[in-house]
């Protein structure tokens, strides 16, 4: 049990350093309802659409 | 099968166990934030050249195999994994899951082979969708009939874990090739490396379950010639067994999900949409609780081996049931105080012909909410404004009062995309200026975020996530018997999980731009947990005492 621990404590600070490095870039969200990567098409023609997405 | 020994440590056996049933989750997890993560390369690689029209249909598939099809998947899954046995559909939907994820990252783009690639890739996530479906079930089932009958709770809670580590390991592999890399690199073919390198993960998963042995009562069961021979229509078909289903969705895993999500998902979009938190701040702070509070999934799976399942899961939903309200709140104050500070001083009307205004309810995401009671409500709620709606003359424009001051929306039904394009931006202008004026912050400000607060009031709520999450795969489980176990608890989790957990957080922007109310959208897990609390508290039996094998 100290070995997986410790083994999730090494694991958990080199995230913590991938993420403080990521800043910005990295989603952590995960897959989304409605903001799918297949709308980027629609985002042109209107620009409400894209006003819904940023707002969720 | 499983002895009553509840002093001796875990075997060798019983740790390999965990671990081949967790790897295929941790593969779930790292596919879905892979996903999340990659979603605007993906779409410029694979849709940039869809016409609207295939577009939306699209959108539907994507929709679809995000979401729709794992109880599908639950049900085809469950059934061969009550048929002929745990193990060898657990390599089958693994290796689904693992070969569609590989092949992603190997797949030409629109560019190189047309419609063909959103086809092959839409197929793909279908395919994942439906393998999705019988990978928990069947690694709950699997390490559950493993465990001793007083350590169910603890041994299964492993498997819970593994969430926090697929968002790790997704985040560890994307940086990891950027870097390495470059940005420009990446975008272009550097984003197909984590995808790729997910063979790796396949061949270890592979590996470890070919040397794994059938669930002992399986074997046993198959031996005795008592498997069934229709495990779909024994689960579904006969009311005894129905009705353990259903109570095991909406009294259990219905509130299990929306805990879970407000917790993981809807307090990270809190923090960067509606309280405008830096993302790279709100992704330390939200990590930094996930790693505090992942510890607490073996904790309270292991407490309910000892005072049972059903308390601490419907004290999750309790809890979260009371303090939602408060603790977001709280959240604001501590996060964003100007915001706080803005919205109790100034007050800001939506003055609307109520047949103008929509529920802006859009799972899908394709379908465009035009009207001028609509767009004001969109550009209030993405600013975080909370406001009160009043009833407007009617067929006249929305108007928004902001202090003194009104600024009146419009109609985009009938304008041209370059049109709608500069309305937007002269009314986006004016209700951010008018808000300004009020007090209303763009952005929180970094000085003021106490980020100590923050943490703990997330790791609140991770903890909630893990009361209800721990000990679920134990307590389904332990439902219903084992020639029908593998079906009858996958689809219930899945239905909870994908479709009531995966609806709240376009539910709740639907409800927050309906009412006005930044908190309002907390309504939908605070009435799903409440559903999940009442049912379960009068009608969810406890299980940890239960003998699993008692009807074998």
């Amino acid at each position: 049990m100290v070995k997986i621990f410790l083994g999730f404590l090494i694991f958990a600070a080199l995230a913590l350093f991938v993420i403080l490095k990521g800043g910005n870039s990295l989603d952590m969200g995960g897959e989304r309802l409605g903001d799918d990567a297949s709308h980027a098409p629609a985002e042109a023609a209107s620009d409400t659409a894209s006003d819904a997405s940023a707002a969720k | 099968m499983a002895t009553l020994d509840a002093d001796r440590p875990m075997t060798a056996e019983e740790k390999k166990v965990i671990f081949a049933s967790s790897l295929g989750t941790i593969f779930e997890w790292y596919d879905f934030y892979l996903y999340g993560s990659l979603a605007a390369i993906i779409a410029k690689q694979f849709f940039s050249g869809l016409d609207e029209g295939s577009a939306f249909i699209f959108a539907l598939l994507a929709f679809a195999a995000g979401f729709i099809v794992r109880p599908f998947g639950a049900i085809f899954f469950g059934r061969l994994g009550d048929m002929i046995g745990r193990k060898y559909t657990f390599l089958v939907t693994i290796l689904i899951m693992g070969l569609s994820t590989f092949i992603v990252g190997i797949l030409p783009n629109y560019t190189s082979i047309g419609v063909a690639a959103p086809v092959i890739l839409i197929c793909l996530r279908l395919l994942q969708g439906l393998a999705l479906g019988g990978e928990y079930g069947g690694a709950a089932t699997y390490v559950a009939e493993h465990a001793p009958h007083d350590k169910r709770g603890a041994y299964t809670s492993w498997i819970q874990t593994t969430a926090t580590l697929g968002l790790f390991l997704s985040l560890m592999v994307i940086l990891g090739t950027r870097t390495a890399i470059g940005e420009a690199a990446f975008a272009e073919w550097g984003w197909r490396v984590p995808f790729i390198v997910s063979i790796v993960l396949l061949a270890v998963s592979v590996y470890i379950r070919l040397s794994m042995n059938e669930s002992p009562a399986f074997v046993k069961m198959k031996s005795e010639g008592k498997t069934s021979k229709a495990p779909l229509t024994e689960s579904f078909g006969q009311w005894k067994n129905l009705k353990i289903v259903i109570l095991a969705l909406i009294g259990l895993t219905a509130g299990q999900a929306v805990v879970w999500y407000s917790g993981q998902f809807y307090a990270l979009f809190f923090l960067t949409q509606a309280l405008k938190v830096d993302g790279a701040t709100a992704n330390i702070l939200v990590a930094v609780s996930l790693i505090i509070g992942t510890p607490f999934f073996i904790v309270f799976g292991s407490l309910s081996d000892k005072i049972g399942r059903k308390p601490i899961i419907m004290l999750g939903c309790l809890l979260a049931v009371l303090t939602y309200f408060p603790v977001f709140q709280a959240l604001t104050k501590a996060a964003n105080p100007d915001l706080y500070g803005a919205q109790q001083k100034n007050k800001v009307v939506v003055m609307a012909d109520a047949a103008e205004c929509s529920f802006q309810f859009n799972p899908t995401g394709t379908v465009k909410f035009t009207s001028s009671c609509d767009i004001a409500k969109q550009v209030l709620a993405g600013a975080s404004v909370s406001y009160e709606n009043a009833t407007g003359p009617v067929g006249a424009p929305a108007s928004i009062k902001i202090g003194e001051t009104e600024i009146v929306s419009y109609d985009a039904k009938n304008l041209t995309a370059d049109d709608a394009k500069i309305k937007s931006t002269d009314f986006k202008k004016a209700v951010a200026d008018a808000l300004k004026e009020a007090g209303y912050p763009t952005k929180a400000d970094p000085a003021k975020v106490d980020q100590v607060k923050v943490t703990i009031i997330l790791t609140y709520l991770v903890i909630l996530v893990t009361m209800v999450y721990g000990p679920i795969a134990a307590m389904l489980v332990e439902m219903f018997p084992t020639r029908i176990r593998y079906t009858s608890m996958s689809l219930p989790y899945h239905i909870g999980n994908g479709w009531f957990g995966g609806l709240l957080p376009t539910t709740a922007f639907a409800i927050v731009a309906q009412t006005g109310n930044m908190y309002n959208g907390l309504w939908y897990p605070i009435i799903i947990a409440g559903m999940t609390f009442v049912i379960g508290m009068i009608f969810v039996k406890e299980t940890k005492d239960v003998d699993i094998y008692a009807n074998d």
